[in-house]
């Protein structure tokens, strides 16, 4: 009998977690080459954005800019979890790598776990960045409380979750790219995240109350200002829904066979 | 004493449409400790059934089990059991020769130790060890492929399917390899091996089964199914390139042309004929060289799956 012969079904929470984080380690060095080029150009998304709209406008009033600022980082970890993480599944799918990394015998729950992790790793420092920026250029009054913690990891978690189920229950990458490039599209012309949703005509507004987007600004927003949010129980309630109906589609999607 | 046999029941899986069928009613077993094959020309059905085994895909109606497991219903404990080296290559380019081999035998369940010193005899095995550190995009297809093969051998579990092990192995490695396969036989586990090389397979495997459009063929060793090729031989013409495929003499009892490789099946009692008729196609200008020989699992396997040639141009 060789070494490498199972004894027994590996199950339980030790098992879960090695599991986790062996596919964690997994994740890490598959995007070694990719990592430092994909945090980089989070970087420059978030920085450029944020000088961007100051050169396009020349100048903008201090609330304006408030909202500009605050809303880029929602803009980047949105990204992150919504189009990154979709095209690398994409270019697994397109390469035919995807059917060897899900034959290895982990718990599905664990690669989706290790892969909210490497998100995050990509999306922070472009996040932090954005924020120093904005503060330099247009001088915004930030009051960071400890409500930015939860605001981003529910934001990051459902977008990478949305993501996620994206790219899995499509075939076709090239589908897969084309969705997250209207999804982009979306996000960044026709959500109330760098402007108030009063800006928008009422039927997008009253559109945007049960999508993610507007609650996802709302809660990151709560964590880096004050007095300019209402409403947060509201936003984290729809957004928690968004995030649990994700996980439940992502399970579900991960679970299936054709 | 569990018997760990894998046995496939009346598999059947159709296609989208549901009235092409990729497997059709296909039930074969592979016992610890052999080396099965499964051999088809491309779209046989060969790999839609090895993507079924590992959880990818779900029957349409047949039974998957490992001994007492149930895999269709289980597809987690067929993760567990059953390691897969896909058709593709594998997704490497950012790790290191050593790391690619030793992270996945930890995630499928090795220790960190025991998974290091069994890579390190592969890697030597397998005589790798000069791209041991390097980075998955700069290997070769070839030595990516092994790399791929120590992946999925390190920590084997119960069955290692392998499909199209050896594509761009050089021949020197391949054979290594090929070793290395047989070991994980010896060892104890079962080794299934999709290919549609038919040379390399007669050599490396115990049993095997000829499939074509989801459906087996014919199944045995190497030698059972060469039997009803015995008191022939293979008379190999290479023809001149773009020439007509010359008249067959009457003792010619079947042909196939592949490109400008002419292979008959003679009578050992018309060899002489053969030649002759070789060699006048030489003097002729219409072949290059022949050579006669015994028959092979190749000559089995023309028979059963048909005229490739005229299969091709019947599809184009």
């Amino acid at each position: 009998m060789t070494a490498g012969t199972i004894p027994a079904l590996r199950s339980g929470p030790r098992y879960w977690w090695r599991s986790f984080l062996m596919m964690t380690r997994w994740e890490i060095v598959g995007l070694r080459l990719l990592l430092p080029i994909t945090v980089f150009v989070q970087l420059l998304t978030g920085a450029g954005f944020v000088l961007g709209v100051g050169l396009f406008f020349g100048q903008i009033p201090p609330r304006a800019a408030l909202f500009v600022s605050t809303g880029v980082i929602v803009i980047t970890l949105a990204t992150v979890g919504l189009v990154l993480g979709p095209q690398l599944i994409a270019g697994q799918k397109a390469q035919q790598t995807y059917d060897f990394i899900w034959s290895l015998p982990v718990p599905r729950s664990t690669a989706a776990a290790a892969w909210i992790v490497t998100n995050t790793i990509i999306a922070v420092p472009g996040m932090v960045v954005a924020l120093v920026v904005a503060n330099i250029r247009y001088d915004i009054d930030l009051v960071i409380s400890i409500g930015i913690l939860p605001g981003a990891l529910l934001t990051l978690y459902t977008a990478t979750m949305l993501g996620y189920a994206i790219a899995h229950s499509i075939k076709q990458p090239m589908l897969i790219n084309l969705i997250t490039q209207v999804t982009i599209f979306a996000l960044t012309g026709f959500s109330p995240v760098n402007f108030p949703k009063e800006q928008l005509p009422g039927w997008l507004a009253a559109l945007n109350e049960v999508l993610p987007l507007l609650h996802m600004a709302n809660v990151m927003r709560a964590g880096l200002t004050e007095g300019i949010v209402t409403g947060l129980t509201r936003s984290y309630a729809v957004l928690g829904l968004w995030a649990v109906a994700a996980t439940m589609v992502t399970g579900w999607v991960l679970r299936r066979r054709q | 004493m569990t018997d760990w046999t894998f046995r496939a029941t009346d598999v059947t899986k159709s296609y989208d449409d549901g009235e092409t069928f990729a497997n059709d009613h296909l039930t074969l077993h592979v016992e610890p400790g052999e080396v099965y094959g499964l051999l088809g020309p491309n779209g046989a059905g060969k790999t839609t059934l090895v993507k079924q085994v590992i959880g990818l895909l779900k029957p349409d109606s047949g039974s998957l089990t490992l001994g007492p497991t149930d895999l269709v219903a289980d597809p987690d404990a067929a993760r567990q059991m059953c390691s897969y080296l896909p058709q593709a290559q594998m997704p490497i380019n950012s790790f290191k020769a050593h790391e690619a081999i030793k992270i996945t035998g930890m995630i499928r369940g090795g220790s960190a130790d025991a998974v290091a010193a069994r890579r390190n005899e592969l890697i030597e095995a397998l005589d790798i060890d000069e791209w041991r550190d390097t980075l998955g995009a700069k290997l070769s297809g070839g030595v990516k492929r092994l790399v791929g093969f120590a992946m999925v051998a390190v920590w084997p579990g119960r069955v290692v399917i392998l499909d199209e092990p050896t594509n761009d192995v050089d021949p020197l490695r391949r054979r290594l390899l090929w070793e290395q396969v047989r070991r994980l036989g010896d060892e104890g586990v079962a080794v299934f091996l999709v290919t549609h090389n038919v040379l390399e397979a007669e050599k490396s495997v115990d049993r095997l089964a000829i499939i074509d459009e989801g459906k087996i063929l014919a199944e045995g060793t190497p030698s059972s199914l060469k039997q009803s090729d015995r008191g022939r031989l293979r008379l190999q013409v290479m023809l001149v390139p773009r020439s007509e495929t010359p008249e067959l003499p009457p003792f010619v009892l079947g042909h196939t042309r592949v490109r400008n490789n002419l292979i008959a099946v003679v009578p050992e009692a018309a060899a002489a004929s053969g030649i002759g008729w070789a060699q006048q196609l030489m003097e002729h200008g219409v072949a290059e060289e022949y050579a006669l020989g015994a028959t092979t699992l190749e000559d089995a396997y023309v028979r059963l799956t048909g005229d490739i040639e005229a299969k091709a141009s019947a599809t184009s």
